[in-house]
């Protein structure tokens, strides 16, 4: 890991982060927003494999849950099994347009599950069956929208920053 | 950062980790030792939520054509003159009820992967604001700080399903509870108090918000075949979806507050 490919992550995740409360959220877009960080995990995670994918999701998540109203390391966790999950399917990836699609859309969904379930878990009442539902319609179609734009937005700038060694 | 060896095992330390954190913070409650942690993510981010939050209006305008521009000009007068019309209504509300109110922006909306209903205003303690206190719009009741960091605060908007509002209809002056539902609220009233679609909500002098403020107005009423409970549907005079000038009330009124804020 060199400090051109850590620097690299902070920035991306910070950005994203900050975007995401500040400009994403406030759009006035109908019924929801793409989520900024996961797109950035899963773009990691695409172009680096699982090891990046599990360490990106695991630092992105500590952030969110830092700077959000909600108990350290639940998203974390959630972020973490994204990455590494999206990581394993790095090598389609990189040949095709279509695979990071569908990727997105299923990290998407699993993500807002998997959060959800946490949340029953731990008796958060801002969880029910309906604001699932509402999560996921709102999370999903925007991140699949934005996909194009980010991935290979982020699988550049980590060519360019020029580091495999958290390469497989 | 990343140790060489399997990526599997590396995967079950993060979330090993992930859970503990979760756990810690869970059973330490108030005084959780992770409290300083995230006030330092406070103090570093919160400048720069307020620069973002802020920022962005004049930005878009400049890159466009002519005609383009001046359609965005007309856009951004018309959202120039519903901040004043804000503005003005919350001016007038606290002057009402002697109220201490520190104005503020929202700089950014709270979202936990689709879920969770947080707002982030641009004051924070050094402005003079503390956590607790009640959030007031132009309308009436937007929620209340939960958590302050120096130059920023969170605020649990009443729509929220964490949040519970202590609420009494204005003309009947029946008790009940009003509990976010996420995009309203959903309002009880118990023993046979009568509620009609129409009637207007204010907050009690029940501890957690200021007493008096405007809650919503009924839209529903379902009494689910019992005579004893009733649920009414609610919907708040604050549209929290286009939330942008607030006020937070920093010190009631020294009186008790029980005269009623004029209802918008």
């Amino acid at each position: 890991m060199t400090v051109r490919r850590f620097l690299l992550g902070a920035v991306v995740l910070l950005a994203a982060l900050l975007l995401q409360g500040t400009v994403v959220n406030r759009l006035p877009l109908p019924g929801g927003a793409p989520d900024l960080l996961l797109l950035a995990v899963v773009a990691f995670a695409l172009a680096e494999g699982p090891r990046s994918g599990a360490v990106t999701g695991f630092v992105a998540g500590l952030l969110a849950d830092l700077s959000a109203d909600a108990e350290l390391g639940r998203t974390a966790l959630v972020l973490t099994l994204v990455g590494y999950l999206t990581g394993l399917v790095a090598d389609d990836a990189e040949r095709s347009r279509v695979v990071p699609l569908v990727v997105v859309a299923l990290a998407a969904a699993g993500a807002v599950s998997l959060y959800a379930a946490e949340g029953l878990l731990l008796g958060d009442p801002r969880i029910t069956g309906d604001a699932w539902r509402r999560a996921l319609v709102s999370t999903v179609p925007y991140s699949v929208a934005l996909t194009p734009l980010v991935v290979p937005a982020v699988g550049a700038l980590v060519r360019r920053a020029d580091l495999d060694l958290l390469r497989r | 950062m990343a140790p060489r060896g399997s990526p599997r095992l590396l995967l079950v330390l993060l979330l090993l980790t992930a859970f503990t954190l979760t756990g810690l913070d869970l059973r330490s409650g108030e005084g959780s030792p992770f409290d300083a942690l995230r006030r330092g993510a406070d103090t570093v981010l919160g400048p720069v939520q307020r620069a973002l939050g802020r920022g962005g209006e004049g930005e878009v305008q400049a890159l466009r054509e002519q005609n383009a521009r001046l359609q965005a000009e007309l856009r951004r007068s018309e959202g120039l003159q519903r901040r004043v019309d804000e503005l003005d209504r919350l001016l007038g509300l606290p002057s009402a009820g002697a109220y201490q109110t520190v104005p503020a922006r929202v700089v950014a909306v709270g979202s936990a992967l689709g879920f969770g209903s947080t707002v982030t205003l641009d004051v924070g303690s050094r402005d003079g604001v503390g956590e607790g206190q009640t959030v007031i719009g132009g309308g009436g009741l937007v929620g209340r700080t939960v958590r302050v960091g120096p130059f920023t605060s969170t605020v649990l908007l009443l729509t929220d399903p964490g949040s519970t509002v202590g609420a009494r209809l204005a003309a009947e002056g029946t008790l009940g509870l009003a509990t976010g539902t996420g995009d309203g609220l959903a309002y009880e009233v118990v023993e046979g108090g009568r509620v009609q679609v129409g009637d207007g909500l204010l907050t009690t002098d029940a501890g957690t918000y200021v007493p008096g403020v405007p809650v919503g107005r009924v839209t529903a009423v379902d009494t689910g075949g019992s005579a004893l409970v009733a649920t009414a549907q609610v919907e708040p005079y604050v549209d929290v979806a286009s939330l942008d000038l607030v006020g937070v009330i920093t010190e009631p009124p020294r009186d008790t507050g029980r005269d009623p804020l004029p209802a918008p």
